[in-house]
């Protein structure tokens, strides 16, 4: 008990990272997604497909492959254009490079998810809005925006998990430095010194449960202020629609 | 313009490039049998959640929410390590005597003769039944649901033939589960795709393994530099290959859904 206790106290710096990693790429998600919902349901030919094509790639490949890719594409600027600039210490530290990804992978998923939603607004409570005379950023500021939030905050708050459960890749493909290591990295860590997989794996697993309970409550607190005009608020589930 | 084609075509076809080449059949061995057993495990899943006896709903409903509650990758390096250390454990229990035990300096195997050497193939069969394991937990809520989706007067109707309970599971319930559970299971298989992209982190040489060593910076001391750092393009490569992938189970599932559908009158979203 006394260990299980230690071990705790271990692992408290390293979920420190993970939760970096997930409060750095949600809010520029959050915005990214939104305009690539709106892309994706634009009438400009070129802004769909770019959204479509963006959307379909980034559902559609492994995050593993996406931190390599982009890792090694930052790399292979080094020499040429971060150096000489003198950015690279930052742009090429996973603190960057890790967020960076995650937003670019998070962007599609919550993208899709908004666009499902942006589908199922209600196309009379649009109308009525036109039919006042509304200005279409009007119409997208009262009317479409509060309905669109308010059916996609169940996927959303998954999708949110999700992102958490992903930040578990971010050191197994990023490089290391120093004593910044997240919460797998400290359990293989501590593993290979002791070859005890089930005490650390699943004390690392807590920490994941923990902190995804941790979002549910928060994001269904959110969502109970979002359906504060309904009678009872629909209760929350965890069933993401899109996995990553 | 020929030379350029030569020295290309001799590049992509040096020996490295073609163990890069055979090793897509450890990705594609790893969706195949993953994918079979997580339908299995789903099923299995799915049955015990349906259960009339409560430790066994217990059983089944513990197993898909802790799965799904954690990482995918944890599960996915903590299953193989964990079985390998138990198949070690037990062949101490029966090979290692007290002295080889005092005599063993590493904290693990016990002792020498009880270590298990795991080869590739073994990695391999490993991993893929991890992902079994794990993605067989999100096929246990697709199917779980999908055996509720099922209109009761169906079921009722085939009660009404005098049909046995478990006839009507096999030949009503379940082939009729299908239709609806195929649009989770198809997110389920995609899910298995991209999580074959991991089996690097298993000390298997997969295709990822083997991008970053073909793209790393090539000195040969006869020739000098061959290419500097083409990381990004090896895997640039393979994002594309899992794209198109995607794009092909995505077909291949709109297919499986037509043809699984017909006859039904109110087909499953």
């Amino acid at each position: 008990m006394d260990r299980f206790i230690a071990e705790l106290g271990l692992f408290a710096p390293a979920v420190v990272f993970n939760i970096y990693f997930a409060l750095a790429s949600i809010p520029l998600g959050f915005v990214l997604a939104v305009f690539l919902a709106l892309g994706k349901a634009s009438d400009n030919p070129l802004i769909n497909r770019l959204s479509r094509g963006y959307i379909y790639a980034f559902r559609g490949s492994p995050l593993f492959i996406q931190f390599f890719m982009i890792y090694s594409l930052a790399l292979s600027f080094n020499v040429a254009v971060w150096k000489p600039m003198g950015v690279s210490w930052w742009i090429l530290h996973p603190l960057f490079i890790g967020p960076l990804v995650l937003v670019l992978n998070t962007a599609a998923y919550t993208a899709e998810i908004f666009y499902g939603a942006l589908r199922a607004v209600p196309r009379g409570e649009v109308e009525a809005a036109r039919a006042y005379g509304m200005s279409r950023s009007q119409q997208f500021r009262q009317v479409v925006w509060p309905n669109l939030i308010r059916l996609a905050w169940p996927a959303y708050t998954n999708e949110v998990v999700f992102l958490f459960h992903a930040t578990a890749i971010v050191y197994l493909a990023l490089p290391v430095i120093g004593q910044q290591k997240d919460l797998m990295i400290t359990a293989k860590e501590l593993f290979e010194r002791d070859y005890n997989a089930f005490l650390h794996f699943s004390v690392a697993a807590l920490y994941f449960l923990a902190v995804s309970l941790v979002v549910f409550f928060l994001f269904g607190l959110v969502y109970r202020r979002l359906m504060r005009h309904m009678p009872a608020t629909p209760r929350m589930r965890y069933a993401p629609t899109w996995w990553r | 313009m020929s030379d350029d084609f030569a020295f290309w075509l001799s590049y992509l076809t040096n020996g490295k490039h073609l163990t890069w080449y055979a090793s897509f059949q450890f990705t594609v061995f790893a969706a195949a049998f993953g994918g079979t057993l997580a339908v299995v495990f789903g099923l299995i899943g799915a049955t015990l959640k349906n259960s009339r006896f409560l430790p066994l709903r217990i059983i089944g409903t513990i197993y898909s929410s802790i799965v799904r509650g954690v990482p995918d990758v944890l599960f996915f390096l903590f299953f193989p390590l964990a079985f390998e250390q138990g198949v070690e454990w037990i062949i101490a229990s029966q090979v290692c005597s007290p002295e080889m035990i005092a005599a063993q300096s590493a904290a693990w195997p016990p002792c020498k003769d009880a270590n298990w050497f795991l080869g590739t193939p073994e990695y391999l069969v490993l991993a893929s039944v991890s992902l079994g394991l794990v993605y067989g937990a999100f096929a246990t809520n697709v199917i779980h649901g999908a055996l509720r989706s099922v209109p009761q007067g169906q079921l009722e109707a085939a009660r009404a033939y005098g049909m046995s309970a478990n006839q009507v599971l096999w030949r009503v319930h379940i082939r009729q589960m299908w239709v609806y559970a195929l649009p989770g299971l198809s997110n389920v298989w995609m899910l298995i795709i991209k999580a074959t992209s991991l089996l690097s982190l298993l000390q298997i040489a997969d295709i990822v393994l083997w991008a970053d060593r073909l793209g790393a910076p090539n000195f040969l001391p006869a020739v000098g530099l061959v290419h500097g750092d083409w990381r990004w393009r090896y895997y640039l490569v393979l994002f594309v290959f899992y794209i198109l992938v995607t794009w092909i189970s995505e077909k291949g599932f709109d297919a499986i859904m037509r043809r699984a559908g017909r006859g039904i009158l109110s087909e499953a979203p």
